[in-house]
């Protein structure tokens, strides 16, 4: 087990009034090293709280939670940088954490070319296209080689063909590197297509968990698939 | 269809580059050609407003003149660049958190509406006594300044979006180095609009902060600060139209040729800092 949530709650203090604002309550779960966990569920009930929290972007209220030293993130956004080229951007992470300039040149490209962007290092981020940012986004996380790579519905804003690439892409670093990720999304689909479990977030608590035993590459049209998408909207919608 | 569609992505590219590269050939060509005959033009029509001798006042010569504009355009940046050097700071402050956001905000824009002006008689008396008069008017025009570049910065802060936050925090960028490699290339184009309005509302009042007699019992224009400023009112008041004219045209003259060289090519490269 790399990530442990046990009974952890969220809530924020709302700024006009002396009250709290619930985002996540009593959530337990774990999640298991090298496994691919997607977190779905309906808009503002938690998913990427989930995500700041593994990643310490914010503390919980109460209860525990147990996650390795080094958790990286990519970004519904991207969340790159503007003024920087895309290599420097894949390697910022490096230089905050004082790496050597030999090591950063080489873990940068290594990510760089295994997301395909080597054409594109001297560039800058307007440049690209939707898809290449975010390719740049996973590449820039990759490189800090963490534990566990957190995806927060970075294919929320792409078309259809960029999205089915990417989901290649991911699902390939997933093998190549043995990494743990942990994805938000709210497109059953797209949670059915990648993970090998589901973790569904009904009003601000774990509703149902759902392993997914189809083999990849797994087929949207195929009856096992569509049977397990079925599954779980019912779940979803009740 | 694919090599089809991506030739077609390509030549867009292409055509997009040779725009570009065009454009930045007729800019270079633009810079070359019309900043030289700015220049020019505007040392000639200086020397002749002022090549006769008996139109000048206290013997001004359009050497003079030039000098005058070294003198006030060191009090203009001087004041610049204290305000910017204390402007980031107290931007940051106000909003570094929703209470100091709620208590500072409010603060800043009392101070800014209170006229600069107002302290002037007092600042003047402050300077003279510790034997800097240069610092008064360069205080009035700091104060002048500050709030343009305060409140622009603010509004900058305030459209970082948050997600450029949460990754400078996840890739472990905090601190001061948060501060150089995340804040101030985030503001920078807000840097640059805040810097042309203060520098804009500094040349609006370089006129009466160097025309300092007028603020000191029994002082005479002697005591004025030497600068275009203090030139101009005292041309106006003696009646020397053509002094006057040529030094608003030398005034113009400079501030065209520092929003062509300075200002535009800053707010050109600080679209490269804009979050889309």
């Amino acid at each position: 087990m790399i990530i442990e949530f046990k009974d952890v709650t969220k809530t924020f203090q709302l700024e006009e009034k002396a009250r709290f604002d619930v985002a996540l309550q009593h959530v337990s779960f774990e999640i298991e090293q090298g496994e691919f966990v997607c977190i779905i569920g309906p808009s503002g009930e938690g998913k990427s709280t989930i995500l700041k929290l593994i990643s310490g972007l914010i503390l919980p209220t109460e209860g525990t939670i147990t996650k390795p030293a080094t958790v990286s993130m990519a970004f519904q956004s991207g969340a790159l940088f503007p003024w920087l080229s895309i290599f420097d951007n894949v390697a910022l992470g490096l230089r905050a954490t004082h790496t050597p300039q030999h090591i950063i040149q080489e873990e940068s490209m290594k990510y760089i070319d295994m997301m395909r962007l080597g054409e594109f290092i001297d560039k800058r981020p307007s440049d690209l296209s939707g898809g290449q940012r975010q390719r740049v986004g996973i590449a820039r996380a990759l490189a800090v080689n963490p534990h566990v790579l957190l995806l927060d519905e970075p294919f929320s804003a792409l078309d259809p063909k960029t999205t089915a690439e990417l989901h290649d892409d991911v699902l390939k670093i997933w093998r190549d590197t043995g990494k743990t990720i942990v994805m938000v999304s709210h497109l059953i689909e797209e949670a059915v297509s990648l993970a090998q479990r589901i973790i569904l977030i009904k009003e601000y608590t774990v509703a149902d968990t759902f392993p997914v035993a189809l083999p990849y590459p797994r087929r949207e049209q195929a009856t096992e698939f569509m049977h397990e998408v079925t599954k779980i909207r019912k779940e979803f919608f009740k | 269809m694919k090599s089809g569609a991506q030739s077609g992505k390509h030549s867009g590219r292409t055509i997009s580059k040779h725009y570009f590269r065009l454009q930045s050939l007729h800019e270079r060509l633009y810079s070359i050609l019309i900043g030289p005959l700015v220049i020019v033009l505007g040392l000639f029509f200086l020397f002749k407003f002022l090549g006769t001798g008996d139109l000048m006042i206290h013997s001004i010569s359009p050497f003079k003149i030039l000098w005058a504009t070294g003198a006030t355009l060191g009090r203009l940046f001087t004041a610049y660049f204290l305000s910017l050097i204390c402007a980031i700071p107290l931007a940051l402050l106000a909003t570094y958190n929703s209470w100091t956001e709620k208590i500072l905000l409010p603060t800043f824009d009392i101070i800014e509406s209170v006229p600069a002006l107002a302290f002037f008689p007092v600042v003047i008396l402050f300077f003279i006594n510790v034997h800097f008069i240069n610092g008064a008017a360069i205080f009035i025009l700091f104060l002048s300044m500050i709030w343009n570049i305060v409140f622009t910065v603010v509004g900058g802060l305030q459209i970082i979006p948050k997600d450029i936050g949460y990754a400078a925090k996840v890739f472990h960028i905090t601190g001061f180095r948060y501060i150089r490699q995340i804040i101030l290339p985030s503001i920078f184009p807000e840097i640059v609009t805040g810097s042309i309005l203060a520098l804009a509302q500094g040349w609006n009042l370089i006129i009466v902060a160097e025309v300092i007699h007028t603020y000191i019992p029994g002082a005479t224009s002697q005591n004025d600060l030497f600068g275009l400023g203090s030139i101009l009112v005292n041309a106006s008041a003696i009646g020397q139209t053509h002094i006057f004219v040529a030094c608003i045209s030398v005034m113009i003259f400079v501030i065209a040729l520092l929003n062509f060289f300075v200002w535009q090519r800053l707010i050109h490269y600080a679209q490269r800092f804009k979050f889309e």
